[in-house]
């Protein structure tokens, strides 16, 4: 089965529901959980994974935070700053450590989470929770360092401009929200980012806004015992104080009517098509909520008949998915389609609606509704095999919820859900008054 | 080497390691083996010797379709559209990973599904339909790939294909493993069964299986593979790319926002030799992939800010932007010494290409400090554990090393070199197999004539930033911006986008 490439985050919830199964104590490992007098949440996950660890500092701030008018992008900018280093461990030198341990380390933001992660051999484990803490609570950079980096951010952007994905992502969200900050992308509108080198005092107090003990959560998995690490956290990381601010992110009022937008794509592209609902913030005790995944699945995934007709027989697309994913505020339920002729794009889009209605007033099939859910619990038990993807898996929902516990009430409210739910979430979510549709074409036909 | 999106096939840690150095890996004549008893999952690599090396004339892509129509299509048995419903509970799927020289069946499913996986995952092998409408699906994907995606979504994919096509012109390794938009259109249903009759053959294969199978599992799996029609394929001599005399580029043009680059030179060296691992090292100096260890990203990204990320290569690299550690299953037996700098603002172009050769001249004529040795063989002897985490991943390095004639496993041999090799065994290797003068480059830019014209005289190329950089850094720009790298103007040519993969 194709996929249409990255820059729409298609199918995250469902990559997530892999980490699922059906009942309700599904996760496989012991997991020790702590909270630090400051507010750090410290979550501690042995597995058989000799000598290896995996440790995730979460931070509870995405691009989702940046609630000031040219702004955006900052918690990913900041992401990058973060790697700039402490007094005691300036940038160049928390990087030969790094190195010199042999770590892979990087890190990520995206629309409610930053998040920074090692991979390293656990005899190194005190070193790096040494370092991480350091850099925590005493990141100190200059202003040539903040200005160099900002050129970066601007070489991130480059690279990924010419995806027509990442212009129709900005695109759709800047015609779908009108107050909340899902409005932009994580990467930022390219004005906000023109002017980060202006942005130095700013940045600061990003950091001293959600760089909070309160705002972080640790994740550390492998081959790790729970009380000898918990010790090393409070040693290092007791004394940071606390001051999280939590951001005024204004909530998108309920859409009322239906929008739409073109993208002219300077290159040349297939037409893609991009059908974006208003939805539902993240509640795994929502039957509304896991629902609509089991329809994103069962409408537009690979065993739909629609993927069927248009793909496999007709041909007329070659890319269609849906995209139901797990955030903290309401995000766009996605449905999309890259379609082969341009003069199909509104036949494509009439039978994307078809199909819709048809859920609307059919419950699906129960032999077919029983796969999606055995697929869930398989592609979990197969994908939690190494400590840095059991890890990424706990990220998100780390960062939305602030815990892992949401992970087996998701997954209890999944399998209990019945052909009405899903009949009912296609009724709930996916109607014209919350659609905001656009359409890319490109110019270099 | 931050990245913005969060990636699924993050790679890490992994149970097994500690098994990376144990001589875990059973091998017969066709059959590789990586038994792991508690993982509950079993894995597949069939690999079929064969690759876009093997696509006749004119059919440029036929392996890479020939694959897709096993993989990505229907079987005598079931239409496509009923293997994706089978699959589907299953949570496991089966696909093909073509390179130069190897074509790779994988898949990998729980053990409770197995009787149901192992049929369809067989059936896609030894019984493919062949349909037209299959060929016709995967072929307009292949051609949309190309005409779309390759030429326009990513500067730096198109500078990197350009770059191989250059150096390997006139050799079976002269295309990118999709072929060409008049190659691929020409594939019809005879040409794929032609090319499935000589290639997926009993006689030329190479069985992989790892993880928790049973040995009733690998008795079927030979008896049933050992039911493919005999025959040996013929032999390709490794290619012999023309040897480069001097600097020669390849600036293509299109409406780019910002210039991409890579360059490169063949070298003669292969993996699983002691200079191999000794130059690993220099190279990981330089630009260890995706890792802000590497000397080019700290030179034109960490100090500079031009870009995000630069680095370099001993080894093919596909997919450099999407995947942090090194693909398995791409071997090849000749590679080139690569450097990739990503995107710069178009008037940093010039500038840091010069920078990057400036940085490689240096490498070349002085060779690594005692510290710089130190601090990078220490970071490699950990960080190759994160080369294969995952059975599938070290089932991959299984079937290299049987590529590469490798004895015993080539990660086990990379850390227990990082023990034993001297600085002068690195500075030896680098005397020994990189030199400075000889390099094509591929640069993708909007305004190509200007920039040749600007390489060809040699001008000096300034930069300036917008924000304040220390006296040092400027200082060295003055150095950068008048570095010679003379092109004749016969050894550089510009190429609209659109002449591309034609």
């Amino acid at each position: 089965m194709k996929q249409l490439s990255a820059g729409v985050c298609l199918l995250v919830a469902l990559a997530l529901a892999a980490a699922t199964a059906m009942s309700d104590a599904i996760f496989p490992y012991k997991v020790t959980t702590a909270v630090l007098p400051n507010g750090l949440k410290v979550i501690m996950i042995p597995m058989d994974s000799p000598g290896l660890v995996a440790y995730y500092s979460v931070v509870r701030t995405g691009s989702r935070d940046e609630v000031e008018p040219g702004r955006s992008g900052y918690a990913h900018f900041f992401e990058h700053m973060m790697f700039r280093g402490t007094k005691k461990y300036p940038g160049p030198v928390y990087d030969s450590i790094v190195t010199s341990i042999g770590a892979s380390a990087n890190a990520y933001t995206s629309d409610d989470i930053t998040a920074f992660h090692l991979n390293f051999a656990a005899e190194d484990l005190p070193k790096v929770i040494e370092i991480e803490s350091d850099r925590f609570q005493n990141l100190s950079y200059d202003l040539p360092a903040f200005q160099t980096e900002s050129g970066a951010i601007y070489g991130e952007y480059r690279k990924g401009v010419t995806n027509p994905f990442e212009m129709l992502d900005e695109r759709i969200r800047d015609i779908a929200f009108d107050v909340h900050t899902y409005k932009h992308t994580t990467i930022g509108f390219e004005r906000d980012i023109k002017a980060m080198p202006e942005g130095f005092d700013y940045s600061m107090g990003f950091f001293k806004k959600f760089y909070r003990p309160e705002n972080v959560v640790l994740l550390i998995v492998g081959d790790i015992k729970p009380d000898a690490v918990l010790k090393l956290v409070k040693k290092y990381y007791g004394p940071w104080e606390k001051g999280y601010q939590p951001p005024d992110v204004k909530q998108e009022p309920p859409q009322t009517a239906a929008r739409s937008g073109e993208v002219s794509y300077p290159g040349k592209t297939l037409p893609i098509l991009d059908m974006g609902y208003k939805g539902n913030a993240f509640d795994p005790a929502d039957r509304d909520f896991v629902a609509a995944g089991v329809f994103g699945e069962l409408a537009f995934g690979s065993t739909s008949e629609l993927y069927k007709k248009l793909y496999i027989k007709e041909q007329r697309v070659d890319a269609l998915q849906a995209s139901i994913p797990f955030q903290r505020d309401m995000p766009l339920f996605e449905i999309v389609a890259r379609i082969k002729k341009a003069d199909d794009v509104a036949p494509v889009r009439e039978e994307i609606e078809k199909t819709i209605a048809q859920f609307q007033s059919t419950p699906v099939d129960a032999g077919r509704l029983a796969g999606v859910k055995k697929r869930s619990r398989y592609e979990f038990l197969m994908a939690l095999d190494t400590p840095d993807r059991v890890a990424g898996h706990l990220a998100q929902i780390v960062a939305i919820t602030g815990g892992i516990e949401a992970i087996d009430a998701y997954y209890t409210t999944l399998a209990n859900i019945t052909p009405d739910d899903v009949m009912h979430a296609a009724n709930r979510f996916f109607v014209p008054a919350r659609c905001t549709t656009v359409i890319l074409k490109g110019v270099a036909q | 080497m931050r990245t913005m999106y969060r990636i699924s096939a993050v790679v890490a840690a992994a149970f097994c390691l500690m098994t990376l150095g144990e001589a875990s890996v059973k091998t017969d004549n066709n059959i590789v083996l990586l038994p792991v008893k508690n993982d509950p999952t079993i894995s597949f690599r069939i690999w079929f010797k064969a690759g876009s090396q093997n696509d006749p004339a004119g059919k440029e892509g036929l392996a890479a379709i020939t694959a897709s129509m096993l993989t990505d299509a229907s079987t005598l048995k079931h239409s496509y559209e009923q293997i994706l419903d089978l699959l589907y509970p299953l949570a496991a799927s089966y696909d093909a990973s073509v390179s130069t020289e190897m074509t790779v069946v994988f898949g990998r499913v729980h053990k409770d599904n197995l009787g149901d996986y192992y049929p369809l995952f067989l059936d896609a092998i030894s019984s493919p339909a062949f349909t037209q409408e299959d060929l016709d699906r995967i072929k307009s994907q292949t051609l949309s790939y190309l005409e779309n995606t390759l030429r326009y979504s990513s500067d730096e994919e198109l500078g990197k294909a350009v770059l191989y096509n250059d150096i390997f012109a006139g050799t079976p390794y002269g295309h990118i493993t999709e072929g060409l938009v008049s190659s691929v259109k020409s594939i019809t249903l005879d040409d794929v069964r032609a090319f499935y009759r000589t290639y997926y053959t009993r006689d030329n294969l190479v069985i992989g299986l790892g993880g928790g199978y049973t040995a009733s599992l690998l008795t079927r799996l030979k008896g049933d593979l050992a039911a493919l029609p005999a025959g040996k394929a013929r032999a390709i001599p490794p290619p012999k790319p023309a040897p480069l005399k001097g600097f020669r580029a390849t600036i293509v043009q299109k409406d780019a926002p910002a210039t991409a680059i890579s360059m490169g030179v063949p070298i003669d060296i292969l993996r699983g030799t002691k200079d191999w691992y000794a130059l690993a090292i220099a190279n990981s100096w330089l630009g260890e992939h995706r890792n802000s260890s590497s000397h080019l990203y700290q030179v034109i990204r960490e100090e500079r800010g031009l870009n995000y990320g630069d680095y370099s290569y001993i080894e093919n690299f596909p997919g450099g932007g999407r995947r942090s550690v090194p693909p398995q299953n791409v071997c090849r037996r000749q590679q080139i010494f690569e450097i990739w700098i990503r995107p710069v603002p178009a008037e940093a172009g010039h500038f840091s290409m010069r920078a990057a050769l400036r940085e490689y001249k240096h490498l070349v004529e002085k060779g690594l400090t005692k510290e710089e040795f130190s601090l990078t063989k220490s970071f490699l002897r950990k960080y190759v554990l994160n080369y294969a985490p995952t059975t599938m991943a070290r089932l991959g390095y299984a079937l290299d090393d049987r590529f590469y004639g490798i004895a015993g496993s080539h990660l086990a041999k990379f850390r227990s070199m990082m023990g034993t090799l001297t600085l002068a065994d690195v500075n030896g290797a680098i005397r020994r197999h990189l030199h400075y003068g000889d390099m094509s480059i591929a640069i993708v830019a909007k305004d190509a004539k200007a920039l040749r014209d600007e390489i060809v005289e040699d001008l000096p190329s300034p930069i300036t930033y917008r924000t304040k950089k220390p006296e040092a850094v400027l200082a060295e720009d003055r150095e950068i911006a008048v570095f010679p790298v003379r092109i004749e103007p016969e050894n550089i040519s510009v190429v609209p986008v659109t002449e591309e993969f034609k």
